[in-house]
């Protein structure tokens, strides 16, 4: 049984094997646990490849920094979108070859670029002169994307207000980095995270197909990348997100394109998401006010993160069914903040029962903090 | 384990080698070093992504850095090398009739590992009772040796030879003015100093940058080339820094040298050692462009 909420999905299960297997998992690795599949993301990362047979996939390592989701990619012969020192550090320690990485902050320090060479990424983003002339002492090593704003009223988190150019200002940085010996490459976006349709990415595809026409007819040098970004949902509703149906449009962009340029995706959370799953244990519970509130072992200050960062409201599985009363669930800190669910029907729960959270994979961990000195959930393979 | 390895100094190209065998790989302190076997090559080393040394080609690098500066001076007693811890430029060194070396590296385990998984390459070198191998940064010891050279003349170096990795990685100070300040007060007036430096057809501003910064310190600064197949890019340089004219020494007198020496080159001969010095435009385009500034 389903019941949606306004903005939250909730199940209400009370499958004997599948609350044994749980059981199984705590009993054994203790609890709170982050369970990871990697046959769940291989999954995920070749429909996304069926989706886009042309795009060369780079995962994007921040949704998910972890060394067991990265040998997975790393055996899916997939590419990695990297941002930061410990990001390159990560992948050393799986002997991953920069030459497989293309780094994607559009702004660093000399030192960070220097450390990204001699880790081997040669691929890097800019979305402004400043940015483009930090390059020069390298620019016969580089190649550089240039990363242009398409903002997004449909996409959950907006990801081209901090970061791109416009189409104009794109015109003038790729002539002036001609002018500066620097080769631009190509462009790059992102429309978004967690987009609801992909008519963004369609008119950012077919407004930098046009635009890197236009200026090839200039340049001594041919654009010929285009990176498409990311923004390919994760399925928080449950409600059986099609891949395929929603590649279509963007799919039918890029074969528009000369078939010669190169097209890369920075996918995450559509990658990760549904490859984790959060188990959680009630620890305890009270009725205060007439709510039944319920404390879990683990909460937003750890792999609920995401619902303070990224504004996601994860699926809950609830253990029992039965008639339901106004209830609340809480992580284990002091903090009020430390909400996971409130303003839901819960049926009455037991300490020691397990609350599943389902699509946990990617910006949950990630963004877990050190709050209460409280030690992170358990990550375990299975 | 990966079966290729592909270099990753350049964007839009790269060279490709097929790993036949793996030997030895870590990573440590940030660094990714491996020594693979590959069937054309022999054994390779590669750090960071980038080739380091291989046993098919080695020789053209070692002979050139070693033997150009040394026979050029001609009667050299002392010799330095920083880094090299492979053990290629010390056993080239030792084959001539010098008094001492002295060779500065970083790291021990470098040491240890190339003589198990490199030992063609040092050779036994390690074990000449001319060496004494110094484990410390570059820099400082220079700094020190420099210092210590006030009071003790006769402890300065004929040669230095500076056998880095390449500016981008743990060599960069190797690349610094103050490097190249503290090396000269280390060197005799006759001294020569020899650095690695790059392949300019890619990285043009790796000469022009040795052009500006050592060249404060001699009268005499260029320098000579050679082409290392892996080194990928055509010629590989060298910089020449001296306050002699040991540049214009006379073919006749380097055949001498070089005869008395028995050095069993497969590359360096006085009629290379000669015409190394002669550069492509390109490279003279170089430097004249920040010669001017």
């Amino acid at each position: 049984m389903i019941a949606p909420s306004t903005n939250r999905t909730i199940t209400y299960t009370t499958d004997a094997s599948q609350q044994q297997d749980y059981a199984a998992l705590v009993e054994k690795h203790g609890s709170p646990l982050l369970v990871y599949s990697a046959d769940i993301l291989k999954r995920q990362y070749q429909s996304l490849n069926n989706a886009l047979p042309d795009v060369d996939i780079y995962y994007a390592v921040k949704a998910h920094p972890n060394a067991a989701i990265i040998n997975t990619i790393d055996e899916l012969g997939g590419g990695f979108d990297i941002a930061s020192a410990g990001e390159m550090d990560l992948l050393l320690e799986q002997k991953i070859s920069g030459r497989r990485t293309i780094h994607t902050h559009p702004i660093k320090k000399d030192q960070e670029i220097r450390d990204a060479l001699r880790f081997g990424a040669t691929t890097f983003v800019v979305d402004n002169i400043d940015e483009l002339k930090k390059l020069i002492p390298y620019k016969s090593r580089v190649g550089i994307l240039l990363r242009l704003s398409f903002r997004s009223k449909n996409a959950k988190i907006d990801l081209s207000k901090k970061f791109g150019c416009d189409l104009l200002e794109a015109e003038e940085i790729t002539l002036e980095a001609e002018k500066l010996g620097l080769h631009i490459k190509g462009f790059s976006f992102h429309v978004g995270s967690q987009c609801e349709s992909p008519s963004k990415h369609v008119e950012a595809i077919e407004a930098c197909h046009q635009l890197m026409l236009k200026l090839n007819n200039i340049l001594k040098q041919p654009l010929s990348t285009l990176d498409i970004g990311g923004g390919f949902p994760a399925d928080y509703s449950l409600s059986g997100f099609d891949i395929d149906a929603f590649c279509q449009p963007i799919n039918d962009a890029l074969q528009k394109l000369p078939r010669d340029w190169h097209l890369l995706a920075e996918p995450g959370r559509y990658l990760v998401a549904p490859s984790v799953t959060s188990i959680t244990t009630i620890s305890g519970k009270s009725l205060r006010h007439g709510i039944r509130w319920y404390y879990l072992d683990d909460g937003v200050y750890g792999s609920y993160s995401g619902q303070i960062f990224d504004h996601t409201n994860y699926p809950l599985q609830i253990p029992r069914t039965g008639e339901t009363y106004p209830s609340i669930i809480a992580g284990p800190t002091c903090d009020s903040i430390d909400i996971v669910a409130e303003d839901i029907a819960l049926p009455e729960l037991q300490i020691g029962d397990l609350i599943i959270g389902l699509q946990m994979g990617a910006y949950t961990a990630a963004t877990k903090t050190r709050f209460n000195s409280l030690p992170d959930a358990k990550f375990i393979s299975i | 384990m990966s079966k290729f390895f592909k270099e990753t100094l350049y964007d839009a190209v790269c060279q490709e080698f097929r790993v036949d065998k793996m030997y030895f790989e870590n990573k440590t302190d940030h660094q990714h070093l491996m020594i693979f076997h590959n069937a054309q090559l022999g054994r390779v080393m590669t750090l960071d992504g980038v080739v380091q040394t291989t046993e098919a080609d080695e020789f053209i690098y070692h002979e050139m850095m070693a033997h150009v500066p040394i026979l050029a001076h001609g009667k050299a007693k002392r010799v330095l090398i920083i880094g090299g811890g492979d053990g290629g430029m010390l056993r080239e060194v030792v084959k001539h009739r010098v008094e001492h070396v002295t060779q500065v590296e970083i790291d021990q385990a470098v040491v240890d590992m190339a003589k198990e998984y490199l030992p063609r390459h040092s050779n036994g070198a390690y074990d000449d009772p001319r060496l004494n191998l110094v484990i410390a940064d570059g820099m400082d010891f220079v700094k020190s040796h420099a210092e210590h050279c006030i009071n003790h003349e006769d402890e300065k170096f004929d040669i230095i030879i500076s056998d880095s990795t390449d500016p981008i990685g743990p060599g960069e100070v190797l690349f610094s003015d103050n490097f190249y300040a503290l090396a000269k007060n280390c060197l005799h007036d006759d001294g020569i100093m020899t650095t690695q430096n790059g392949v300019p057809f890619f990285q043009k501003d790796e000469i022009q940058n040795t052009y500006q910064r050592m060249g404060t310190q001699f009268s005499d600064i260029g320098f000579y080339v050679a082409p290392v197949p892996t080194y990928y890019g055509g010629f590989m340089t060298f910089a020449w820094g001296t306050n002699s004219k040991a540049r214009d020494i006379k073919r006749a007198s380097l055949r001498e040298r070089f005869n008395a020496a028995k050095l069993g080159t497969r590359y360096y001969n006085p009629d290379i050692h000669k015409a190394a010095f002669a550069l492509p435009q390109y490279i003279i385009n170089a430097i004249d462009e920040v010669r001017s500034e």
